[in-house]
């Protein structure tokens, strides 16, 4: 099984987002099944990273 | 006790981890195979299902199960991230800054430790900006400790941020004010979502879409054609399915000023802030008429795109695009109750994407799926 990377609220896009279980060789249709796509919300109610200030 | 929730969509399933919070979109058998694991199904009860449902060998079959149980086991394993509550801070006593809102009839003392802190929060409050009160009913405090942000409400810890997530510490902050102005807790919120809420006074839309794709542009414009803003930039809906307004003002950027300017004439001589690391220069813009009193339903969400070379084109678009564009862009209540009420909400709205540039047809496109006339 691949490793999955874990997609942070940045930098997704769907092609990251799409997984598979397993590698099947020749039977392309199991890992048709085991394609799957990925999506992690944001863990808090984020807003956009675009107010001012220059750091601390 | 389940760790799953499954929702079909279109021809697929989407499958909710409760442990990771994480959503998958899978084929139809893997998700059921999924849920008889989660069932407690043996290895070998599955083996003998699937083998009646899927065309391959047993052995070839058995690692596709045991691949689809690692699946299982991973996504329930991650933890999710939980704020460290463990330090004892030392709530400042000076302030570079104490500034006074007054939101939905409650009054905010809000306390900037530095003026990094208040640039971070006041250009979108600063329209509810009041003189300094001793009647106040919320106090937060803003300050550094070790190179963090640190926000307290009152004297509870809310959480802590490095400099890299700024953005996240505005967006709790944001998130404490609609619950103390709606008296609601962050339980009873089915989720916020990064988008525009414009509503033609029954019923509201969401525009979503990346960054610079022309949202509160679109917001503004839309008000001053006759259209309420309800948000912009962090909409909250409750668990009943219900749009709230929020009060922080439309961050209008530099490029969007001149085909504002005629109908915001004040846009000429508000306040410009620039941001070095974004290259990027914003105006902030109130709503006009907030009335807190309005809950309304979502009529659709529109995923718009600006492009120059496309006068207007909107098309339905599958429910599976539009979710693999809104979950990474939104807070989703991590709740299982929440979560069954939002997939419930999503799957029963329709989704357009509409591409543009030009802002007279995107108003009566609107105005058209407001009326039922697309």
């Amino acid at each position: 099984m691949k490793k999955q990377t874990k997609n942070t609220e940045e930098n997704i896009t769907r092609k990251e987002a799409i997984k598979k279980i397993g590698s099947y060789g020749k039977y392309a249709a199991l890992t048709a099944i085991g394609t799957y796509i990925l999506l992690n919300p944001k863990t808090a109610q984020a807003r956009s990273p675009a107010t001012p200030g220059g750091g601390f | 006790m389940s760790r799953l929730v499954v929702k079909k969509i279109e021809d697929k399933e989407i499958v909710w981890f409760k442990n990771s919070n994480l959503y998958l979109v899978l084929e139809q058998i893997t998700a059921d195979i999924l849920l008889k694991i989660d069932k407690k199904n043996s290895l070998e009860e599955i083996e003998t299902w699937a083998f009646k449902k899927i065309a391959a060998p047993k052995n070839i079959l058995h690692k596709f199960i045991e691949d689809v149980f690692l699946l299982y086991t991973t996504n329930n394993t991650l933890k999710r991230d939980v704020q460290n509550n463990s330090e004892a801070y030392k709530v400042p006593t000076k302030h570079y800054s104490v500034k006074y809102y007054s939101i939905h009839n409650c009054v905010f003392k809000i306390q900037f430790e530095t003026e990094f802190h208040l640039l971070k929060i006041h250009p979108t409050f600063a329209h509810l900006e009041i003189k300094k009160t001793p009647n106040y009913n919320f106090k937060y405090t803003v300050f550094n400790n070790k190179n963090s942000i640190v926000f307290f409400k009152d004297d509870i810890f809310i959480g802590k941020w490095n400099k890299n997530e700024a953005h996240v510490f505005e967006g709790k902050l944001s998130m404490q004010i609609l619950i103390d102005i709606y008296k609601k807790p962050e339980t009873n919120w089915m989720g916020v979502f990064h988008a525009s809420a414009i509503s033609n006074g029954k019923e509201s839309m969401l525009f979503l879409g990346d960054s610079g794709n022309g949202k509160s542009t679109s917001l503004a414009l839309l008000n001053a054609n006759g259209f309420d803003c309800i948000a912009d930039d962090f909409v909250p809906i409750d668990n009943n399915q219900n749009i709230y307004t929020y009060p922080a003002a439309i961050s209008i950027k530099k490029k969007s000023v001149r085909t504002l300017l005629p109908f915001y004439p004040e846009l000429e001589n508000s306040a410009e802030y620039h941001f070095k690391k974004l290259n990027k220069t914003v105006r902030y813009l109130p709503l006009k008429n907030i009335n807190y009193d309005v809950k309304l339903k979502c009529k659709a969400l529109i995923f718009i795109k600006y492009n120059p070379k496309i006068e207007l084109e909107i098309n339905s678009i599958s429910k599976i695009e539009a979710f693999q564009q809104l979950i990474p862009d939104s807070w989703i209540s991590p709740l299982e109750k929440n979560v069954t009420i939002f997939l419930k909400w999503f799957l029963d709205l329709p989704c357009y994407q509409l591409t543009y540039s030009n802002n007279t047809k995107m108003i009566a496109t609107v105005s058209k799926i407001f009326n039922d006339e697309l």
